[in-house]
């Protein structure tokens, strides 16, 4: 098993050039021909947190001081999310060919969609600290130390989730529609647009079963609150991802062997 | 079961040492399934569940049955049957993308496998990007890339296409690029099927120069093709398959002769 586990990193290490080189392909493919370029990756967020912010700063009140900064220390987290897992249902269909007629570990193609995502995630939240420190904090909080630390949390979920996702829509293409469904339920699930503290206490067990809102309450901890995180919440979240990865990945190793014969 | 003994003594390495196999079937079969729910429902799943019908599996076939061959490094082998007696499965069961449903495989030395010419070339990328992207699909380091790369460049005769998008190609100059990476990367083994027919008579001739110095070089070709000449002129040794079982297996000349015979 352990043994089964290290070959199969290896075989991923072995075709490095190959996840660098489908991290690249989908940003060119992305960006080339694009006068805006990025600048098109920003408007839908930009203009989603837009909308978030006036509706719930003035036609239902969520008092939260300086809630637009509040919104965008976790609205790029749950986009990052979100696109990731909408990429990762079509990855096996759309390398069919490369699946059917190249030997290689074909975790790789779900780690590229994350990969090339998390590149232009980096970006984002570049762009926000920066107007969060100047607006929001005049100043750089000790606790943005531990970005680099939540960015992987957040790739372990979103990968952990991405690959049973991916996996299931090989064989049935009902997660093709299900899976807006689960999102936007999720969304609404997720503190999103509202602190987790509003939820009710004694629901507050079940809420952080969903590994997404742990995630985005650590992110509202540090770059709205510019506050270290509870160690309970974190060490919980980790824990959740590392389980999520475990489940997710498990899934997509019992099939992977057979997506040859079936993409 | 024919024996697979019959290996002209022509393999230029067979007097070095005892050498292992370069590739080795033992009583392998390959069982498909047909997975009929692909593009089945949840509802029908639900239908299947309850009334206790299979989910998974519509039938199954055997496209290979008790296949054992020896390949010794250095032979060149052809393998001949009709549409569907298992060729195509023999090279990718050797090449890893399939694993058998019963025997075992052994293999030493790098294999590249060219199932599908351009499998993970992209129509936005430029002649040069794909030459580097389809060489990391075939597992290659950059390093061990740019070593290639003008050989390459070379063989191809494209070096004024380079920084052209790849859907400018013709289809036939599309071909030309990945047959000249597949045969510059100098593996152990070289495994082709039906890839032999691409680009124009001046670039096949080329063409099979190439693989026959590969082939006095001491490589290990194993190849599947309809153009029966062609197959005389490049391989040695015939291995001639027939519903998924060897019928023949002996000297090139002799087993295309019979192969004729009894079409």
């Amino acid at each position: 098993m352990v043994n089964a586990a290290s070959g199969r990193v290896y075989q991923v290490w072995r075709f490095r050039e190959l996840l660098r080189g489908l991290v690249v392909r989908n940003l060119k493919v992305k960006y080339q021909r694009s006068l805006l370029g990025f600048v098109w990756t920003l408007v839908n967020p930009l203009l989603t947190v837009t909308i978030l912010v006036v509706v719930f700063s003035h036609v239902v009140r969520i008092r939260v001081p300086d809630y637009w900064a509040f919104l965008l220390s976790g609205y790029f987290v749950w986009n990052f999310t979100l696109q990731t897992l909408t990429t990762g249902t079509w990855i096996f269909a759309e390398h069919s060919r490369l699946t059917r007629s190249v030997a290689f570990p074909s975790e790789i193609l779900v780690f590229s969609a994350a990969g090339s995502r998390l590149l232009e995630f980096v970006a984002e939240i570049s762009l926000v600290l920066l107007v969060l420190v100047l607006v929001h904090h005049h100043g750089v909080p000790a606790s943005y130390a531990m970005l680099p630390v939540l960015i992987l949390i957040q790739l372990v979920i979103a990968i952990g989730l991405s690959l049973p996702i991916a996996t299931l829509s090989v064989f049935y293409h009902d997660v093709y529609h299900a899976l807006p469904i689960a999102l936007t339920s999720l969304f609404y699930l997720s503190p999103v647009f509202y602190p987790a503290s509003m939820v009710p206490a004694s629901a507050r067990m079940v809420y952080f079963l969903n590994p997404v809102a742990g995630l985005l309450t650590l992110y509202q901890d540090v770059l709205y609150g510019g506050q270290w995180p509870s160690p309970t919440l974190f060490g919980a979240t980790a824990a959740q991802a590392a389980i999520v990865y475990a489940i997710g990945y498990a899934v997509f190793h019992r099939y992977a062997s057979v997506f040859a014969e079936v993409v | 079961m024919p024996s697979s003994t019959a290996t002209p003594a022509s393999s230029p390495k067979s007097s070095d040492r005892a050498p292992a196999p370069a590739v080795e079937l033992r009583a392998v079969s390959k069982r498909f399934y047909f997975y009929e729910h692909r593009t089945s429902s949840l509802r029908e799943w639900f239908i299947r569940r309850v009334l206790r019908r299979p989910i998974h599996v519509g039938h199954t076939a055997f496209s290979l049955r008790d296949v054992s061959l020896r390949v010794e490094p250095g032979e060149s082998v052809a393998l001949l049957g009709h549409n569907g007696s298992g060729k195509s499965t023999v090279l990718r069961l050797v090449a890893g993308i399939y694993r058998p449903t019963a025997g075992d495989i052994t293999t030493s030395g790098r294999i590249t496998a060219v199932i599908e010419l351009g499998a993970g070339f992209h129509p936005e990328l430029t002649g040069a990007e794909n030459i580097r992207l389809y060489g990391a699909v075939l597992g290659l380091t950059r390093r061990e890339l740019q070593g290639h790369y003008d050989e390459i460049v070379e063989f191809a005769q494209m070096r004024d296409f380079l920084d052209t998008p790849l859907k400018y190609y013709s289809s036939g100059m599309e071909a030309r690029l990945a047959f000249s990476v597949a045969v510059c990367l100098e593996p152990a083994i070289l495994l082709l099927d039906e890839v032999l027919a691409v680009g124009d008579r001046e670039f096949r001739e080329r063409c099979l120069e190439r693989l026959r110095a590969f082939h006095a070089r001491g490589g290990t070709l194993m190849l599947v093709s309809h153009e029966l000449e062609q197959v005389r002129d490049l391989c040695s040794r015939g291995v001639w398959l027939r519903d998924g079982a060897v019928v023949m297996d002996g000297d090139i000349d002799a087993v295309l002769d019979a192969y004729r015979g009894q079409r």
